[in-house]
């Protein structure tokens, strides 16, 4: 059993299902826009990160800076993407 | 072709380490690709027109499902790489398949309420929210698919050829591009549906 489920790859499938139900809860408790953000924005990046290196075992190779580097810019790209769009699109007209 | 035994079999050669490394590369572009229809959906989802809004829309239950179903499904590729790395060719075979089916449900629910959404007048012409939705949803259902021709292929490939330096190569990387899909899906449930619900 142990050989087939290593506790850490049970560990981080636990854990993706409790942040999933965490970032549901912001549908049944009443808080405030920020908050119920702040909480899937957490849920997610965390959620993010067990996948990135419980499971894709991002550290484990030797081009691990290249990796890094090249995930960390891909991310930079996709995010300046969203909230430049948001900015130029929303925010600033309100 | 020169073969390292001290690191797993997708590694042990040089082409293989460059071919997992060209693989994260263009999951690094795929990150921006998605950033891309997120940044239209959130601009975009608001305008409804005379269509339905997304409160109006979306159901909990069935995305629930979908994300179970994704998200165990990425736990199984998960263990077929554990399995695989200790040369248990049963076991991977089983949790490859398992992977399949969890992601052939996935596509079944998201077929399921793709036409529900038609059914209710709510097309890819209805509005700019539509549009963008179904734009984002799918691509990304579109990479779901892909995976399981790719991932059926893969298992034809490993029951004919065994454990080589090749196939497990492939098998790992095609582990990195399903992982890849649940950490869009986990973006999507949050901040497209839980979002569009509250």
């Amino acid at each position: 059993m142990k050989k087939l489920f290593p506790l850490q790859h049970v560990m981080g499938y636990v854990s993706s299902l409790i942040l999933s139900v965490v970032a549901l809860t912001v549908l049944f408790f009443d808080m405030s826009f920020g908050m119920q953000m702040t909480v899937l924005l957490v849920c997610a990046i965390i959620q993010m990160s067990v996948q990135l290196f419980v499971f894709m075992h991002i550290g484990e190779t030797g081009s691990k800076t290249s990796l890094y580097t090249n995930i960390a810019y891909a991310l930079f790209v996709g995010i300046v993407t969203i909230f430049g769009t948001l900015f130029t699109m929303i925010w600033g007209y309100q | 072709m020169k073969i390292d035994h001290s690191v797993p079999l997708e590694y042990s050669t040089e082409e293989n380490k460059n071919r997992i490394f060209g693989f994260w590369v263009f999951l690094g572009a795929e990150i921006v690709m998605f950033s891309t229809l997120f940044a239209v959906y959130f601009t975009l989802w608001n305008r409804t027109g005379n269509g339905p809004t997304a409160k109006e829309i979306f159901e909990i239950g069935p995305v629930l499902i979908e994300t179970f179903l994704l998200l165990t499904s990425s736990f199984t590729i998960g263990l077929a790489i554990n399995s695989m790395r200790q040369g248990l060719m049963k076991a991977t075979m089983g949790f490859f398949a398992v992977t399949l089916l969890l992601g052939l449900g996935f596509l079944g629910v998201e077929i399921y309420e793709f036409v529900t959404y038609v059914n209710e007048g709510a097309t890819l012409q209805t509005n700019a929210f539509m549009s963008s939705l179904f734009t984002l949803l799918g691509l990304h259902g579109a990479h779901v698919t892909l995976g399981l021709v790719w991932g059926g292929g893969l298992m034809l490939q490993m029951k004919r050829e065994g454990f080589t330096p090749d196939t497990a190569n492939k098998s790992f990387i095609f582990s990195l591009y399903w992982h890849f899909l649940d950490v869009v899906w986990i973006f999507i449930f949050s901040f497209v549906y839980l979002k569009g619900l509250m």
